[in-house]
């Protein structure tokens, strides 16, 4: 089966989207988020992805595509209203300190009884720091083992002393005691996602469960995800411990001719040098040539799905729910139903084993 | 007394099984309630139901007792981090106030400012944020090699902290968002005014991607009582929360404060005071002591005594006698004020190290009221019209029993006062408070 995620965003992710006849007033506003999530829920999606507009800064304009809301408070919101899909919310590691953020993830996880990701934006000063800090961050969610707690009203015992671990780390970068004052969640712990990018890669390699392939073109996402495979083996990893999922832009039409249309509508609106880096591949048709081409790509075994990046919002993502998903249930690519209660079990991501104490 | 209004101001001051440090074990108890969601959202609900000002989460970004052995005695060692669990309430209410502790010690102004800029949007201007300063040793290991700071090196942060904070809010106008797409203007720069801080402990430079609050900014709370506190206080908070044991000593936190105001252009209306209260509610007296004692035979002796000493910021009193006198006190790195209310308290009534635990453990420093809804009401009343208290932050000592009681016994008590609202006046957290909107800065 095909791993689905959906990348949210306010007016859709091409870049004039916000310009486009039918674009929503209502887009700022929290319940447009909220009914995005529900609608990639009711389709069975494995998870919601939150962006961060400003996890590169200082910004001194608000471009187009800026939201009000900062992504893990986002989350936390959006997972009380939407209780069986997975949330990814990215957070720049040089924008949090390292206990706040791994508190912050810990405890969306519990919020969401386990269905909470980390995207990493990893804006340290140095790739030793930012992979120590993941790495530091990844060990204080181990800092209980699943069953410290114990609740023991009689004996006056909470939790058992033994199942606390204080990590007492003092490292290059960080010096951090521990433990992480949350308790762990249904999911053991956040997972961890990045993007790949020739930059990334040996982090993502080394940390990430879940990777994002961005490019515009099959040929770049296959050098990329050959690449992981090759070091996350060096690293004592395997292919099939992690998620790799290519990022789609789909223009989804009754006829091609109309899903033509709305593209060359959509760009015709680009103000001149607004474009940004192109966030992953255009596929344009009918619901039947989206799903050729997500099955194609499937089949030649690259990647394990998809995050789908609407172009024009409300309607790109329902269509893509209420046409391309059933398309995919047809051709027996995608789950009819929830299987599992957390994002691990959504992305079949075995739960992590807890380091053994010392 | 406050007046422009003559209502006192109610927060729920929620935690997870309750405010007495035994709660989790009272037979009432949700244990679990510390990982439970529905818990908060219920209580909040709850609070919001009664016309509340506001909920209100402490914080600290640490353990906080250092012996596992002790630590794994108390239900308060883990919690929800209180801003996501903050965003996980805004969208399941939709009046009350949502405050939560942070710390300007270890957060950095940007990020810390955007996160409850973002709470003010999700909740439609009902985000408040307590500032604190961290004077834990055990916050300072989960952060830095270098150890606690001292004092008056944390509250020089917290200042350019919290104008960081202010100047960053201010930043984006109302109505910045222009969304012309026709003309291809998505955000008006008129109305963007970018930071550009250079000071001693940051530099800031840019715009939140938020845009200005609906109660124009995030409600500023603090509760720091040593001078330099007061002094921030009376600068930038809307809301301090204080400890004061006895009417006298809340009088005389009150006058201070509020004179301290016009230096800095500010009128008495302009912040309110909320000193803690724990209210133990029983039908008859006998009942509401009975309740008391049920909590207090939970405290074990060596938990109590740890949590006086960390009170104390001193590192141990197991070597003094438990049914002897506090020791004498060095001055202290950790919350001054705090360690000389417990000296006072003791002295004043002469009690023991072991009656001063107990005591402190119940309420955690905080005044308590043992009795009917009535003699609840006149104490609060005589607070409220003696100018002592603008209103009162409500710490029940169990949830959600000790909620329920406040809210269906003594809460209509002070309605029939005339003393506290029938329904809310505004739809932010400022307009409930009676506080005027925020000009830019």
């Amino acid at each position: 089966m095909m791993h689905l995620g959906v990348s949210l965003s306010p007016f859709g992710h091409h870049p004039a989207a916000w310009r486009a006849k039918d674009a929503t007033p209502r887009a700022l506003e929290v319940g447009h988020f909220v009914a995005q999530a529900q609608k990639a829920q009711d389709a069975a999606l494995d998870f919601v992805f939150l962006a961060d507009a400003q996890a590169r800064r200082p910004q001194t304009e608000l471009p187009p595509q800026t939201v009000p809301f900062e992504p893990t408070t986002l989350a936390a919101a959006l997972a009380t209203l939407a209780r069986r899909i997975g949330f990814v919310a990215t957070a720049a590691s040089a924008q949090h300190e390292l206990y706040n953020l791994a508190r912050r993830f810990a405890s969306l996880d519990l919020i969401s009884q386990g269905r909470v990701g980390w995207n990493v934006v990893a804006s340290g000063p140095t790739a030793a720091w930012n992979a120590e800090y993941v790495a530091v961050v990844s060990a204080l969610w181990d800092s209980w083992d699943d069953d410290a707690f114990v609740y023991d009203k009689t004996a006056g015992r909470f939790f058992v002393p033994q199942k606390m671990h204080v990590l007492d780390h003092r490292g290059e970068h960080f010096t951090v005691r521990g433990p992480l004052n949350v308790n762990p969640s249904p999911q053991g712990k956040p997972i961890i996602a990045q993007a790949l990018t020739g930059e990334t890669i040996a982090m993502a390699a080394h940390s990430a469960d879940l990777m994002f392939v961005t490019g515009a073109s099959h040929e770049e996402g296959g050098a990329l995800v050959a690449e992981v495979r090759q070091l996350l083996e060096s690293q004592g990893r395997k292919r099939s411990d992690v998620r790799a999922l290519a990022n789609i832009i789909p223009w989804i039409g009754a006829t091609r001719a109309q899903a033509r249309d709305r593209f060359e509508e959509l760009n015709a609106l680009s103000l001149p040098g607004s474009a940004p880096a192109q966030q992953g591949r255009d596929v344009i048709g009918t619901a039947a040539d989206i799903a050729d081409a997500l099955q194609e790509s499937f089949e030649r075994g690259e990647v394990d799905g998809f995050t789908i990046l609407p172009p024009v919002e409300p309607a790109g993502l329902d269509a893509f729910v209420d046409v391309v998903v059933p398309e995919l249930r047809r051709r027996g690519l995608f789950r009819a139903r929830y299987e599992g209660t957390t994002l691990r079990d959504h992305l079949a991501l075995d739960r992590p084993r807890r380091p053994i104490a010392t | 007394m406050n007046s422009d209004s003559a209502k006192m101001k109610l927060g729920a001051f929620l935690m997870a099984g309750g405010h007495h440090i035994a709660a989790w074990r009272h037979p009432d108890a949700h244990a679990r309630a510390g990982v439970d969601l529905e818990h908060f959202i219920a209580l909040t609900q709850l609070a919001e139901r009664a016309q509340m000002d506001m909920v209100f989460f402490e914080d600290a970004a640490a353990l906080r007792e250092r012996d596992p052995r002790l630590a794994s005695q108390a239900a308060r060692s883990t919690s929800f981090e209180p801003l996501s669990l903050l965003a996980a309430l805004a969208v399941n209410t939709s009046r009350i106030g949502l405050v939560a502790t942070a710390s300007t010690t270890y957060n950095e102004p940007y990020g810390l400012a955007r996160t409850f800029a973002s709470l003010d949007q999700l909740s439609g201007g009902r985000a408040g944020w307590n500032l604190v300063t961290s004077a834990s040793e055990l916050e300072a290991e989960n952060f830095v090699s270098s150890g606690l700071r001292p004092h008056a090196e944390r509250y020089a942060r917290a200042e350019e902290f919290a104008n960081v904070a202010l100047a960053l809010w201010d930043g984006v106008d109302t109505g910045a968002y222009l969304l012309d797409g026709k003309r291809g203007v998505y955000a008006d720069p008129a109305k963007l005014h970018p930071v550009d801080h250079h000071g001693t402990h940051f530099t800031v430079q840019g715009l939140l991607d938020s845009q200005r609050s609906p109660q124009g900014r995030p409600l500023m709370v603090q509760a720091g009582a040593s001078d330099v506190g007061k002094d921030l206080a009376a600068r930038t908070a809307d809301v301090v929360f204080s400890a004061a044991q006895t009417l006298a000593e809340a009088q005389a936190f009150y006058a201070d404060l509020k004179a301290r105001l016009p230096k800095f252009g500010r009128g008495p209306d302009d912040l309110k005071i909320m000193p803690g209260v724990s209210p133990i509610v029983g039908s008859t007296t006998r009942e509401a002591r009975a309740k008391y004692d049920a909590l207090q035979d939970l405290i074990p002796d060596e938990v109590g005594v740890a949590l006086l000493a960390s009170y104390l910021s001193i590192k141990n009193l197991s070597a003094y006698p438990l049914d002897g006198p506090l020791p004498d006190m060095p001055p202290t790195a950790g919350i001054q004020s705090r360690q000389q209310l417990i000296i006072d308290l003791g002295r004043r009534e002469n009690l023991s190290i072991r009656q001063l635990a107990r005591h402190f453990a119940g309420a955690r420093g905080h005044w308590q009221l043992i009795g009917t809804p009535s003699h609840i009401a006149d104490e609060m009343e005589a607070r409220f019209c003696g100018s002592g208290a603008d209103g009162f932050n409500i710490m029940p000592p169990l949830f959600p029993g000790g909620l329920e009681d406040f809210v269906t016994l003594v809460i209509p008590e002070l309605r029939r006062r005339g003393l506290f609202r029938e329904r809310y006046e505004g739809a932010t957290l400022r307009e409930n408070l009676g506080l005027s909107p925020p000009t830019r800065r």
